[in-house]
């Protein structure tokens, strides 16, 4: 072989066929053979294969019968460039002709030189004494496949890439995992979320060599992505609302929050110019992982690489397979610890809601009176059943002299301490104003005059009844600020309702407030009440109601119940109508019978 | 190798090579199954994966005898080694080349 190139020695075979037509077959499959081990292609091997076979026929052809007798020589070298074959004989040889051109369309025979010239890129008969050889040279149109042994070092090679992989991937892990670790300890010491996800995103930029991150969070109850923590300051963007769709998709980081996988960006794929993570940082490949807790999208973690350093020969690698999973693994850890503090912060608030709730429950029960005041040839009770989430009701009778005392029942529209403020604070004023005590449509007015602009700065209202009772003139007169109405019920009458015209207090300032008196006939019971009994609701959904109220009011009146008895019933009622339900609102009435 | 026919035409299929081991043994049968009725001459190159210049040389003897009885020879299917040959020592000129 003329030239040896690289340090790939040549490949070579030799071997000998009968001269025998029919062992030129088994010498060329030999031939090929050896050559597709070296990595010839298809194409090349049909090529060579005719062209050896040809070689060898003609050798056969013009063997006298003494040659017959002596073998035929098959030479194949091979290099990486380069395919030579070389065909011995031991004939007298022939005349290899100056030009070979195509025989006669109708010709039987002559087209095998024509078939070498045609399919080897040289050819030289080498005629000798008693032996002549016909070297037949083709460069290779491909790269070879490599040497066995080169093969077995590129395969070493190969292995020791894989192991290398292998040890960065698990000293990731190894270097993640003690990170956790030690960001687990450390959870206990910082309380503030903000550190502890700076902290741990900033080991996680040193872990995987990235240069810059963004955490992302989705605030409970709400469809936006907002910057929870950065790398940097110029990374601390706006909010991004993420679509119900991933239809107009722009920024990456939407992007992987609405398909719920991970997204790079990169050479192939670069940051949109109008990303918002393009303005600070412009042209970075990296990738954005968004996590959750079960189902629950908590943010993205965008990781980038301003300066990509590409891998020898991997154009293109950001972050290896190893550098993938730590981010998933920080951003998964993440979740889990933001979910726990949410999950504490909830609890934390629910807890002072629970307080908030008991010192209003306190304030109401502070409000109401111990004892109520006796007043000759009348009965007096009331019930006063606080909701879960406590409101503002409260009942109150204040006595003005032996025969006359004031009923108030009121409703502040409101829950929590300040609705329980504010019956206080009505409870305070209505007390204060002993002059109008026998005036309710005045005491209202003056009332809704002092709390106007405190309930209306808040967006509260109170509604209120008022009943001035006279028991010696037996006659009631009563004003009403958008409170329910008053039942009378009376032996053998049915029961009458009475609604003098008002709104409630805090919605209008110089609101006006209609006085009615109502004659008490001898045997009479009268109930005020708070909207929580006509809107108590049954397991079905079905509300209680003011005609359910009304009618049994009426019957319970025709028994000739006590206001005691009247009290107990109207509890068991309510009780068996609401069954096991929760209350939703306060449930407060007063009854008078006399 | 199958030879059967089919009205006017000898068909030959299962040819694996046509090469100086065999041509003539391939010429001499296909000759010999011809009928006196049969004209024309119609192989299945499909599974023949090497054709030498012998070989060449059978298929136009073969042209020959189908065109002295006012027939033709067909050649169905050649591989694209085949197919490369043949069109090399330009006998795609001479045979009707048939790809299905």
């Amino acid at each position: 072989m003329s030239r040896i190139s690289g340090v790939i020695q040549p490949a070579a075979l030799r071997l000998t066929s009968a001269c025998d037509l029919r062992a030129v077959q088994p010498a060329t499959e030999a031939v090929r053979h050896f050559l597709a081990v070296q990595g010839c292609p298809e194409e090349e091997l049909s090529a060579i294969e005719l062209s050896l076979a040809e070689a060898c026929n003609n050798a056969i052809k013009y063997a006298g019968d003494d040659a017959r007798a002596k073998p035929i020589g098959v030479e194949a070298l091979c290099d990486d460039q380069d395919i030579e074959l070389r065909v011995t004989d031991h004939t007298a040889g022939f005349e290899w002709p100056e030009k070979i051109e195509l025989p006669d369309p109708e010709s039987e025979s002559g087209r095998g030189l024509f078939l070498i010239q045609s399919l080897m890129d040289s050819a030289d008969y080498l005629r000798g004494r008693g032996e002549n050889t016909l070297v037949m040279r083709r460069k290779r149109t491909s790269r070879p496949v490599l040497h066995n042994e080169e093969n077995s070092q590129q395969k070493i090679a190969e292995g020791e890439t894989v192991i290398t992989g292998m040890i960065e991937e698990l000293s990731s892990c190894y270097e993640s995992l003690s990170a956790i670790f030690r960001h687990s300890a450390d959870q206990s010491r910082i309380s503030d979320p903000k550190t502890f996800a700076q902290t741990l995103l900033a080991d996680l930029l040193q872990i995987i060599a990235a240069d810059w991150f963004v955490l992302r969070l989705v605030p409970p109850g709400q469809d936006k992505l907002a910057v929870f923590v950065a790398s940097e300051p110029s990374l601390e963007l706006p909010p991004l609302k993420i679509p119900a769709t991933a239809k107009s998709v722009d920024a990456v980081e939407v992007e992987a929050a609405v398909k719920r996988r991970e997204v790079w960006f990169d050479i192939l794929r670069p940051l949109a110019s109008d990303d918002p993570l393009s303005g600070p940082k412009p042209r970075s490949h990296g990738l954005v992982h968004p996590f959750f807790v079960g189902d629950n999208l908590i943010g993205t973690l965008a990781i980038g690489k301003t300066r990509t350093q590409f891998l020898s020969g991997q154009q293109g690698v950001i972050f290896t397979a190893g550098q993938t999973n730590v981010v998933a693994t920080f951003a998964d850890f993440l979740a889990i610890h933001i979910a726990n503090t949410r999950y504490q912060e909830e609890q934390v608030g629910n807890r002072l809601v629970a307080r908030e709730l008991e010192i209003a429950n306190n304030i109401q029960q502070s409000l109401l009176p111990k004892q109520l005041p006796a007043l000759p040839g009348f009965a007096l009770a009331a019930g006063c059943r606080s909701a879960h989430q406590v409101g503002g009701d409260f009942y109150d009778v204040l006595k003005i002299s032996d025969d006359v005392a004031l009923l108030a029942v009121a409703d502040v529209m409101g829950k929590g301490v300040p609705a329980a403020m504010f019956a206080a604070i009505l409870r305070t004023m209505l007390r204060a104003a002993p002059e109008l005590m026998n005036q309710p449509a005045a005491l209202l007015t003056r009332v809704n005059k002092l709390l106007f602009e405190e309930l209306s700065g808040v967006d509260m209202f109170i509604t209120a009844q008022l009943a001035c009772v006279d028991v010696r003139a037996r006659k009631l007169t009563i004003a009403n600020a958008g409170h329910c109405p008053l039942f009378l019920a009376a032996t053998g009458a049915p029961v009458k309702t009475f609604s003098p015209e008002g709104i409630p207090l805090g919605i209008m300032v110089d609101a006006v407030f209609a006085e009615e008196t109502i004659a008490l006939p001898v045997d009479s019971r009268v109930l005020i009440y708070t909207d929580g009994l006509t809107e108590a609701l049954n397991a079905t959904g079905d509300r209680y109601g003011q005609e359910r109220l009304m009618k049994w009011f009426g019957d319970a009146a025709a028994r000739g119940l006590s206001a005691k008895q009247l009290k107990t019933e109207l509890n068991e009622t309510l009780e068996k109508f609401q069954a096991n339900m929760v209350l939703s609102d306060d449930q407060t009435f007063l009854i008078m019978t006399g | 190798m199958m030879i059967k026919t089919h009205g006017d035409t000898l068909q030959i299929s299962g040819v694996k090579e046509l090469g100086a081991a065999n041509s003539n043994v391939f010429r001499d049968e296909a000759r010999a199954a011809m009928t006196d009725t049969q004209k024309n001459i119609e192989i299945d190159l499909s599974e023949t994966s090497f054709v030498d210049s012998c070989g060449l040389g059978t298929l136009i003897a073969l042209h020959k005898t189908a065109c002295s009885r006012k027939g033709m020879v067909r050649l169905v299917n050649p591989t694209p080694s085949v197919q490369q040959i043949l069109e090399l020592t330009r006998m795609h000129r001479i045979f009707e080349i048939v790809k299905p």
